[in-house]
């Protein structure tokens, strides 16, 4: 589909991510329930071919924090694990900062991080403190970097009262702060993050999206993000990739994406004395969720105008808004088509 | 790298000290075997007044430094590291730049070892005050020359377990496969009994393979009853099954990892 204007594949050199027909098929067993069926597949094991990840490729320019979309079991998180060097692709090449990502040379993986939501880098019986040690060690960090980098940290995610408790303790805010910390105190180039803000209150949240904007600011660092949060992908995203059954369906930027997924504006109505009325014959109703008693109509972008003057001349209007769909009815679109 | 180890050190320490409950468990683990071993036999040997030219204080002194020496040498790898193959927490640690079995899970031995032996020696001591065992025969030259035998044979139990853990990547029965490890290890490693009284051609087998190096020969190199030509084809015969470990773990690691990677544990 679009490629956002990238489409000079000329300079590899250029992009701090490269994948170019990546696949990935996992050859599962598989059997049916009861007795019999696990007798039999004690003899004979069926097997099915999962295909995870198909012909995805993409670039991604040093500095792009990417939002990388899918509904569950679209191949989102196999592909960051190819991408982080702890998967084999079945097909296709990668580069990451030069590297092949699942060579695993140690100068790959000192200069990317990998943080999923829910696995722990962590240490579960020890202060997330003792953990940042052992990661300064392991990725050799200096010393006065190390201490640069962890006031930094701490000044943006607020770890002073936190680092000091035994990691299990934690609640789960707490815990993917110190999380993402350990995956970046070495100021890795790449970022891969799955579903950094899962499991978090709406502040966390907002905390933890207003750090990865701080952080990429300040090191110009790469970052290819999946999330279920809209608002995630909406505040840190310009551009984003939608895969979908392992298929690349959208890349491209996310103001391009209502207009080509979803060409559609919502006229909102508010009739005089509260009045209710039949808007059927103007546009498609839709369900008003915001409460503030106006009936919504969908119209095709082209006809808002002409629409929209019909609806004044014909009814006692009191107020007439026009809007575009909320994003995340747009993705939802995207992802079905 | 020593700093990597300095603070691995820290941390599996650290960590350490949260399982006292487990720690306690193994220690009963530890005792039980040797300890019957050593009842059975010196009964055996006090009702026949020896056994092979072996007193009841003999069996006594052998298996109370075999509580220090399997401690020594043992290794948990398994219990570390196969249920984080199985379930893919492994991922976290095939993240990071440093191999993980050559770094944590080598530590996290360590400091096992370390904490149980701090527990162990008072008990020990104590056995020791009730069995009167006879260590007339150590001296500061067996003692000193026991250090590399027992050095060499953690080395080799310790990459011939990381190998059978390593057999996780391919089988979730790898349990079962340890079991057997472990029930060669009490046959011919000198735990069931000295392997001077097994068989004529089981001690032949014996006494090539890596098994014995671990215990029996560090045992009786501590009791000074090692001749000196026997030490040196010992030492060569650790040595040349320490490459051949190495070698064969570094196989099944690489293999071992491609796989896990291609899985998608």
């Amino acid at each position: 589909m679009q490629s956002n204007g990238r489409s000079s594949l000329s300079a590899p050199a250029a992009a701090a991510i490269v994948v170019d027909g990546l696949s990935k098929t996992y050859h599962v067993p598989e059997r049916e329930g009861g007795f019999g069926a696990a007798v039999r597949s004690f003899f004979r094991r069926r097997h099915r071919d999962v295909h995870a990840v198909q012909q995805v490729s993409f670039e991604i320019r040093p500095g792009e924090i990417v939002g990388f979309l899918g509904p569950n079991g679209a191949g989102k998180t196999t592909t960051l694990k190819m991408l982080s060097g702890l998967l084999h692709p079945t097909d296709g090449a990668a580069q990451v900062l030069g590297f092949t990502p699942w060579e695993r040379k140690p100068g790959y993986l000192r200069s990317m991080t990998l943080v999923m939501g829910q696995r722990n880098r962590l240490s579960w019986d020890i202060p997330a403190a003792d953990s940042f040690l052992l990661n300064q060690a392991v990725y050799r960090i200096g010393d006065e970097e190390y201490q640069r980098t962890l006031a930094e940290l701490d000044e943006l995610l607020e770890l002073a009262p936190i680092m000091r408790k035994p990691v299990r303790n934690l609640s789960l805010g707490e815990r993917m702060k110190c999380e993402l910390a350990a995956g970046l105190l070495h100021r890795p180039k790449v970022l891969f993050l799955d579903e950094p803000t899962i499991g978090l209150d709406i502040t966390a949240q907002a905390r933890i999206r207003e750090f990865l904007q701080e952080y990429n600011r300040r090191t110009g660092a790469t970052i290819l993000l999946t999330s279920h949060y809209m608002a995630d992908v909406t505040a840190l995203c310009e551009r984003i990739i939608i895969i979908h059954h392992g298929q690349l369906k959208y890349d491209g930027a996310i103001a391009d994406l209502a207009r080509r997924i979803a060409p559609f504006k919502l006229i909102g109505v508010a009739l005089q004395d509260g009045a209710g009325g039949d808007l059927s014959r103007y546009g498609t109703p839709i369900a008003n969720e915001n409460g503030d008693g106006k009936q919504l109509i969908q119209v095709r972008s082209e006809e808002v105008a002409p629409i929209a003057a019909q609806l004044l001349a014909d009814l006692p209007v009191q107020d007439l808004t026009i809007e575009d769909p909320p994003i995340e009815d747009v993705i939802e679109r995207a992802f079905h088509e | 790298m020593l700093r990597i180890y300095k603070r691995m050190w820290q941390v599996n320490w650290a960590e350490q000290w949260q399982y006292r409950a487990n720690l306690l468990m193994y220690l009963l683990f530890w005792l039980v075997s040797p300890i019957v071993f050593l009842a059975v036999w010196t009964t055996v040997a006090n009702s026949q007044g020896s056994v092979s030219g072996l007193t009841a204080n003999d069996f006594t002194t052998y298996y109370l430094t075999l509580l220090i020496v399997d401690n020594l040498t043992t290794q948990i790898t398994i219990h570390i590291l196969a249920y984080k193959i199985q379930d893919g927490t492994l991922s976290g640690e095939l993240l990071k730049p440093v191999h993980p079995i050559l770094t944590n899970t080598l530590i996290n031995n360590l400091a096992f070892k370390t904490l149980m032996l701090m527990v162990l020696v008072p008990v020990w001591l104590v056995l020791c005050l009730l069995f009167q065992p006879d260590f007339s025969s150590v001296t500061p030259q067996s003692l000193l020359l026991a250090i590399p035998a027992i050095v060499l044979g953690f080395g080799n139990s310790f990459l011939f377990g990381a190998i059978i853990t390593c057999v996780a990547f391919w089988t979730t029965r790898v349990y079962a496969l340890n079991e057997f490890y472990d029930a060669l290890f009490i046959l011919f490693g000198g735990l069931f009994v000295p392997l001077q009284l097994l068989p004529q051609a089981v001690q032949q087998i014996a006494q090539y393979l890596p098994f014995q190096l671990r215990i029996y020969f560090p045992i009786q190199l501590i009791l000074g009853r090692v001749p000196p030509d026997a030490i040196v084809r010992n030492f060569a015969l650790g040595l040349l099954w320490f490459v051949i470990g190495l070698a064969l773990f570094q196989l099944v690691w690489r293999r071992g990892v491609k796989r896990f990677s291609a899985v998608g544990a």
